[in-house]
């Protein structure tokens, strides 16, 4: 067992012991999942340390299941790639991923009474799958973990949302993700067909015919697109968080958008160049237009969620702005930025996750005044708002600036109608900050007035240090992302 | 001539063959023949028994499953230790290989299923006739014939014989309406697709004198330009192909031809649909890959056409149609004329890969549809004492996450799983599918497979949404999930979800039988 299959399967074996606890012992359950998910995310670290940052290469490669075995003609499953590695891009999702998956366990320590087993389950394999899917090296087992995300997703949106839309929320997520997804399956199929196999290292080395990359680009465009999510196709998202429980919307927003971008940089940029150069004026017309319309979007949302949630859209499309510079200040920034949105947009989620417990409505207009009654709430708040509209020092800053940097280079008249997004987002960040913080408290509507409790507090802790910690010392990230990305670049180029 | 190329072709088919008919024939029908003779004793031991006076006239179905259940285990034990595995038999009318095993084993472990399952429907309904368990026999043993004929002749008559027993089937509960309406409606129109099919069968005898399969490949090889030229009747045979396509699509429930199907599998009673709905797929599609493969594969260009257009329309009707049913029994006949549309679509391909890929799509839409049959098969209770104690709307699934959560789980992976989402099997039947149409090029009927897939997911998650989330309007719960159909749900449940981990046998196998089929 090297150290990849390690992180893999633990969440499995918790699982598994889960399985055998009885129902109705659920701070059981939730103990035995936690201490998991914290062994899992302790493993992922030492994947961190190990990481010899020197080298491009995919590093801890371990094939998990029986592969080679079907040497037989024709398409086959069995003679997959069951073929698990990390590289610089991907170390820093897996870390992510089990970063957040304790955070979601422990947010609802009190607040999910009902199916508390079904929820730890849900939860452990979901870190399983996007484990697998940062890891996996062939592109077809990609499609399979990317897809089979879904499955759990729709359980946690359904049954522990909170409100009867929720249904509807469920249903749009699972349609949108699967229709966008299903071409990039018969992509997938295609380049099976010509190159005869899914491992990625092989097909890194292969060639494509131009008229064959832009259809097959558009295909995984289809469905990167809607899991990044770029402009037509984001109707999903608010809804999907909105209708989200707490801890959901976390992995929504903290894992599940990075897919599409991951895939991005995985697949489209470095498998297909010429079409990459292609469709560059398309990407950075659909994320300009999603980064200007989205802020907008935000400043008229009432639902506290519902503007999170946009700004989120808004910051991923910074995210395929800079990927698609191709420069290595671009698409670093942009990989720091998934890191940084990972963090400030999940502890945003956990702050409006807080108030809800408290006053179970999301809805602005009830609420002022929490500086008076939740004082270290504020604090908080106030300090992941300010990471959100990227006040350098945080981590986000690192982030959009590089990327505005990287597409300056390339566009400036892009990289200018982009960096309206940063004063469009301070505008809807700390208008929700006044609105929330500040003002006369109504004490029709708000009536309970309790802090943040310990547990809550000291899961925002890991985000604050985290996300200063990248603000003011970006170079661990950077070093061991710098050589993977480089490589990609004289590849593709 | 005849004995010779039989001589000849036995000599290159079977090392181990013996001219003998009692040698060797005999031997290798050992599962058919034991299937016949253990019904025949059931017969006799159920007329013999059910009507004495000192039993005090008992009721015998329960124990008749049971025996027939044995006798499905006994059967398939022989198939698969057979001493002959390549054959041509008595006569050149039934042929052995790989091919007809791995259906034939197919087709007894479907059936076996079938019965189990639908033991403990059976004793709630007090469905008093053991007559059915028997029909069910005699239609698998035919089964089994009709998976192996070789002959035109043999084959019209295997498909008789089935369709006579499910005729019978359908009409079993004689004081509903709805089953002997079934039962009248699927009389006419099998009897009509039979007359297609018979017809189609004697133009091309009457045009070429022949009704062996392998004899008509020998007449039709070398392509149909030296065929069209040598002789006039290449129309007429080409007339009688699409004869026989079109009784098979009837049989099969594809789409011009359907509609039939809801009818009938929402009145018969629920296990008789179970067996419609999983069983004769199998043989049917058996028997018709080999006469298409073998004997008109220099024709594939006309029956390519018609299988891909009836492949798109039932993968859309499929699709679509099913939208809008409120009854399980018809939404599950709706999505199973969508999965016959995979189906075809694999056979359209003609190639190794879409049979290969056709045999994978057929083992794992059997498994499937067992998992869903034994879940609905399960008694219920209902809380206004209605008298239907079993599931008849969709809606009365409502909930039932609450009442039954293991089981609302079982059924939601199976739901899944028929959607095509990747962990499950579904997912790897369908992707083999799309893979195997786009390497013979059709890829207009992979696009539009993929999106009727997306769209079939809508209903499947209906399902999953009224069982987990809809309020119901009056509460029915399981009274208690009899073990059998609990024993069918874990197994199945089991091959879907971990299908993926280790799909390696069931390829190798495939491809085997797929090389048998094509080479």
């Amino acid at each position: 067992m090297s150290l990849i299959s390690t992180i893999l399967f633990l969440p499995l074996v918790g699982v598994l012991i889960l399985f055998f606890v009885p129902n109705w012992k659920t701070q059981l359950i939730r103990r035995i999942a936690l201490n998991t998910s914290l062994l899992t995310f302790l493993m992922s670290l030492l994947l961190w340390i190990e990481f010899d940052s020197s080298t491009a290469r995919f590093q801890f490669l371990e094939t998990v299941a029986g592969s080679h075995f079907g040497e037989t003609a024709g398409f086959s499953f069995s003679s997959l790639n069951f073929l698990f590695g990390v590289d610089g891009i991907s170390l820093f999702f897996i870390i992510l991923t089990t970063f957040l998956i304790p955070i979601c366990i422990l947010v609802s320590w009190t607040n999910i009474q009902a199916y508390v087993k079904e929820y730890c389950i849900a939860f452990l394999i979901l870190e399983s799958l996007m484990i697998a899917v940062f890891s996996v090296l062939d592109l077809l087992l990609f499609y399979v973990f990317f897809e089979s995300v879904l499955i759990p997703m729709f359980v946690i949106i359904g049954v522990w949302g909170s409100r009867e839309r929720k249904i509807r929320a469920a249903y749009q997520f699972f349609l949108y993700t699967l229709l966008g997804s299903v071409f990039m399956l018969l992509a997938i199929l295609l380049i099976y067909f010509q190159t005869g196999t899914t491992d990625l290292e092989i097909l890194y080395c292969s060639n494509f015919s131009e008229t064959r990359q832009i259809f097959l680009w558009l295909a995984f465009f289809a469905s990167f697109a809607v899991k990044v999510p770029m402009v037509p196709v984001h109707i999903w998202l608010p809804e999907a968080h909105v209708e989200a429980p707490t801890a959901g919307s976390v992995i929504l927003a903290g894992i599940l958008l990075k897919l599409g971008t991951y895939g991005f940089l995985r697949f489209s940029i470095p498998l297909f160049p010429f079409a990459t150069f292609y469709f560059t004026p398309l990407i950075y017309t659909l994320s300009v237009i999603a980064i200007i319309y989205t802020s907008l979007t935000t400043l008229r949302q009432i639902d506290l969620k519902k503007i999170i949630a946009y700004s989120s859209v808004a910051h991923m499309n910074f995210v395929t702005l800079g990927l698609f510079s191709l420069n290595t200040q671009g698409i670093e920034g942009s990989l720091l930025l998934m890191l940084s949105h990972g963090l400030v947009s999940p502890a945003l989620f956990l702050c409006i996750g807080i108030l809800y417990d408290r006053h179970k409505t999301r809805l602005l207009r009830y609420y002022a005044g929490c500086g008076r009654t939740m004082p270290l709430f504020a604090l908080l708040f106030v300090f992941f708002t300010m990471a959100n509209i990227s006040l350098p020092g945080t981590s986000s800053f690192i982030g959009e600036f590089l990327v505005l940097t990287g597409t300056y280079q390339n566009n400036s008249f892009v990289a200018m109608l982009a960096a309206t997004g940063m004063v469009l987002g301070a505008a809807y960040a700390l208008w929700l900050c006044n609105r929330l913080i500040y003002g006369v408290i109504k004490p029709h509507f708000i009536n309970e007035w309790s802090d943040v409790t310990r547990r809550e507090f000291w899961m925002l802790a890991p985000f604050v240090i985290s996300i200063i910690w990248m603000g003011v010392y970006p170079e661990p990230f950077l070093d061991a992302l710098h050589c993977s990305v480089s490589n990609l670049i004289s590849h593709g180029m | 001539m005849l004995a010779n190329f039989r001589d000849e072709s036995l000599m290159t088919l079977s090392p181990n063959y013996k001219t003998f008919l009692f040698d060797t024939d005999f031997q290798s029908l050992f599962p058919e023949i034991f299937l016949i003779t253990a019904s025949i004793f059931l017969l006799v031991y159920g007329v013999v028994f059910s009507t004495s006076k000192e039993k005090n006239y008992p009721l015998l179905l329960t124990n008749v499953s049971w025996l027939s259940l044995l006798a499905c285990v006994f059967t398939f034990l022989l198939l698969v230790n057979s001493p002959v595995q390549n054959a041509l038999l008595c006569y050149n009318t039934l042929v052995i290989d790989d091919f007809t095993t791995f259906l034939k084993g197919l087709i007894l472990v479907s059936t076996f299923f079938c019965v189990f399952m639908s033991l403990d429907y059976i004793k709630q309904e007090s469905l008093n006739a053991f007559e059915c368990i028997l029909l069910i026999l005699f239609s698998t043993s035919s089964m089994l014939f009709l998976v192996s004929s070789a002959d035109f002749i043999s084959m019209y008559l295997a498909i008789e014989l089935q369709s006579l027993c499910f005729y019978v089937l359908a009409a079993l509960k004689r004081n509903s309406e709805f089953s002997t309406e079934a039962g009248l409606k699927y009389f006419m129109l099998g009897a009509f697709s039979s007359g297609l099919l018979l017809f189609g069968c004697s133009l091309i005898y009457g045009f070429t004198g022949v009704t062996n399969f392998s004899e008509l490949a020998r007449i039709f090889t070398g392509g149909t330009q030296e065929f069209l030229t040598t002789t006039t009747s290449f129309p007429a045979c080409e007339l009688g192909m699409v004869f026989l396509l079109v009784g098979f699509l009837f049989k099969i429930t594809a789409v011009p031809f359907h509609m039939w199907s809801p009818d009938v599998y929402e009145g018969a009673p629920t296990p008789i649909t179970a067996f419609f709905l999983i069983v004769p797929k199998a043989a049917l599609f058996g028997v018709f890959l080999r006469i298409f493969l073998e004997s008109f594969y220099d024709f594939v260009l006309p029956w390519q056409k018609i299988l891909i257009v009836s492949s798109i329309c039932s993968m859309i009707l499929g699709s679509i149609a099913a939208l809008s049913q409120t009854r399980i029994k018809r939404l599950l006949a709706y999505s199973s004329i969508g999965h016959v549309g995979y189906l075809l679509a694999g056979f359209a391909c003609g190639t190794i890969e879409g049979i290969q890929a056709l045999l994978i799509y057929l083992f794992v839409y059997v498994f499937m549809n067992i998992n869903m049959f034994a879940f609905i098969l399960c008694g219920m209770r209902r809380e206004n004492m209605q008298t239907v104690p079993r599931i008849k709307y969709i809606t009365d699934l409502a909930f039932l996450a609450k009442t039954q959560p293991i089981l609302a789980l079982t059924f939601t992976i199976t739901m899944f799983s028929m959607a095509g989402i990747p962990p499950l099997a579904g997912f790897y039947s369908k992707a083999y599918l799309f893979f195997a149409a786009m390497s013979s090029n059709l890829y207009v009927l992979a696009v539009i497979g993929v999106v009727c897939s997306v769209c079939s997911c809508f209903y499947y998650i209906r399902l999953v949404k009224i069982m987990y989330f809809e309020a119901p309007k009056n509460w029915c719960s399981f009274s208690r999930i009899p073990v059998e159909n609990a024993v069918t749900l874990a197994i199945t449940v089991f091959f879907i979800v971990f299908f993926m981990f280790y799909p390696t046998p069931l390829h190798l196998i495939t491809h085997k039988i797929a090389l048998t089929l094509c080479l």
